[in-house]
């Protein structure tokens, strides 16, 4: 408990620290090409075009649950855009700033929320795109819409807890990182992202989806606008959600706690 | 109020390193060994060693960036390592650079705002201010990363080796600068330098640091002679009889019965 207290005390109070970190970083990346925050938009549209050719042309998908296909894969892929990024660039979250942490007396356990900060950026971006794409195919905002912010919450929650425990573990052993990145490919398809987790020939199929938490994120984002559910219609899957990130939360900040001052040695 | 700023009491540190044979068997080695010193508030000590025994894990230790194996150190005060291109980011420009790096170190908005026009005017790096930091020769890097250090209001500066990349003219701003600081606001400073020129001119204590164990530690002018008379001995021997020297130094650092080790040590190293 008092590692937990300690991690929220010390990234509450260097909230500007995080924003400033995440927004430089942006900044570099967006310097590094010619036309910058342009590509922040365009490389996520170009993947969706990719994906609805693939399976809504090649393999003539209809669509789910009344919802053409194209929408239906925008909203998922809006959330898995966001997570994926995060749970991979996560794990390098204390790694790749080893510059900084061995030269100065540094607050690591920030260091997981300036990526989930940064990539937030990165979903907002995405997340124009998407209800644009929506508006043109006739889904237009309405007040469930809001459900997107409780969503999104979710998801950068989820994120912060998962990298804190990832980015500890990619210090004692950097297979970690190489070990996330290549679940990562196994999880968009465990994950509704591409189809719905509604197997009927595989029902443990489904059931496993169903635990992975992202199973909550994604189709809460799909809830919110298309089925104007909101979360209070499905109490069950919130709870187990919110007991896996607390869950991870309290893993996490043990391990950063305990490895707070032992971090620099173990580069 | 405590008037001393550092006490350290067999403070050791202990790193694990690979066998010379290519077994997996780990060897666990002092890096520094019962170290023990105090040191005054407005004190300005000048570390001296040969490359490799324990300055920089000194640094470490005293920034409390690292953990201390054994021992007690006690810090009073704020302490800051003085480091050159940590933080710097070379897709920004030089001005956008004093935002990052000063969030870095923590500080507030308003902060960065305030002490922004000192760096700049500090820095004397001229329109190169607006040039991404990548088109920066070494020395301006320098000069930026070393302004917007000392913008900092530490208690306890430690400068290992930051000086060296500048040119002499800047390295003597800086001195004067935190010699001015020194003076008018009672901060203690830790400098490591290989120059001796420099540390006798500008520090008040010496220590000396060899093979990891604190060799000296009192006056600087004395310390300043042992060392260089160690340094000229050094240089002195043939390359056969240095080699076997350093060697045996190096032997005497080893913990030739490192303690059990658990399943603990095994999984993390």
């Amino acid at each position: 408990m008092k590692s937990v207290s300690y991690v929220i005390k010390e990234n509450l109070s260097n909230l500007y620290r995080i924003f400033c970190i995440a927004k430089y970083e942006l900044l570099a990346d967006m310097r590094d090409s010619k036309f910058g925050v342009f590509w922040n938009f365009a490389s996520p549209a170009i993947q969706v075009i990719t994906y609805w050719l693939v399976f809504g042309i090649g393999m003539q998908r209809k669509g789910y649950d009344g919802i053409p296909y194209l929408p239906w894969a925008i909203v998922g892929f809006a959330a898995w855009w966001y997570i994926s990024p995060c749970i991979t660039s996560g794990c390098s979250a204390v790694f790749s700033k080893q510059n900084v942490i061995t030269k100065m007396k540094f607050p690591i356990s920030i260091l997981p929320a300036t990526i989930c900060v940064k990539e937030f950026f990165n979903h907002l971006c995405m997340m124009a795109i998407a209800i644009v794409m929506l508006i043109i195919f006739g889904y237009y905002p309405n007040v469930y819409w809001f459900g997107l912010v409780y969503y999104a919450f979710c998801a950068f929650m989820f994120v912060e807890a998962l990298a804190l425990v990832t980015s500890v573990l990619t210090m004692m052993w950097r297979d970690v990182k190489k070990l996330v990145t290549s679940l990562m490919r196994m999880l968009l398809y465990l994950s509704p992202v591409l189809w719905p987790a509604a197997f009927s020939s595989l029902p443990a199929m489904s059931f496993l989806m169903k635990l992975n938490p992202i199973y909550y994120i994604v189709t809460g984002y799909r809830d919110s606008i298309f089925f104007n559910k909101t979360p209070l219609d499905h109490p069950a899957m919130t709870l187990y959600f919110w007991i896996v990130v607390i869950f991870l939360f309290v893993v996490g900040s043990s391990l950063m706690y305990h490895f707070k001052r032992k971090m620099v040695d173990m580069l | 109020m405590e008037d001393y700023a550092v006490k350290l009491k067999n403070v050791s540190k202990i790193y694990t390193l690979k066998n010379k044979d290519k077994t997996k068997t780990k060897i666990q080695f002092y890096a520094l060994k019962d170290i023990s010193f105090k040191v005054d508030k407005g004190d300005t000590v000048g570390i001296l060693g040969t490359n490799g025994s324990g300055k920089s894990t000194l640094s470490l230790l005293l920034s409390g960036i690292s953990d201390h194996d054994g021992g007690t150190l006690d810090i009073n005060g704020e302490q800051a390592l003085i480091s050159i291109n940590t933080g710097l980011n070379m897709q920004l420009t030089g001005e956008e650079n004093i935002n990052v790096k000063g969030a870095l170190l923590g500080l507030s908005k308003k902060k960065i705002q305030d002490i922004k026009d000192k760096v700049i005017d500090f820095a004397e790096l001229g329109d190169f201010l607006y040039q991404p930091v990548k088109k920066y020769s070494s020395g301006m890097k320098s000069r930026l990363g070393f302004s917007i250090s000392l913008a900092l209001d530490p208690d306890i500066i430690i400068v290992d080796e930051a000086l060296s990349v500048g040119d002499k003219g800047f390295a003597q701003k800086c001195l004067n600068h935190m010699r001015k600081i020194r003076d008018e606001q009672n901060k203690t400073i830790f400098f490591i330098s290989h120059s001796l020129g420099q540390v006798r001119d500008f520090c008040t204590t010496g220590m000396w640091i060899e093979g990891g164990v604190l060799k000296e530690f009192g006056e600087i002018n004395e310390v300043c002679d042992h060392y260089a008379e160690y340094v000229d001995m050094l240089n002195a021997m043939s390359e056969k009889d240095k080699k076997a020297y350093l060697n045996d130094k190096f032997k005497e650092r080893i913990i030739t019965n490192p303690p059990k080790k658990g399943l603990w040590d095994y999984i993390f190293r």
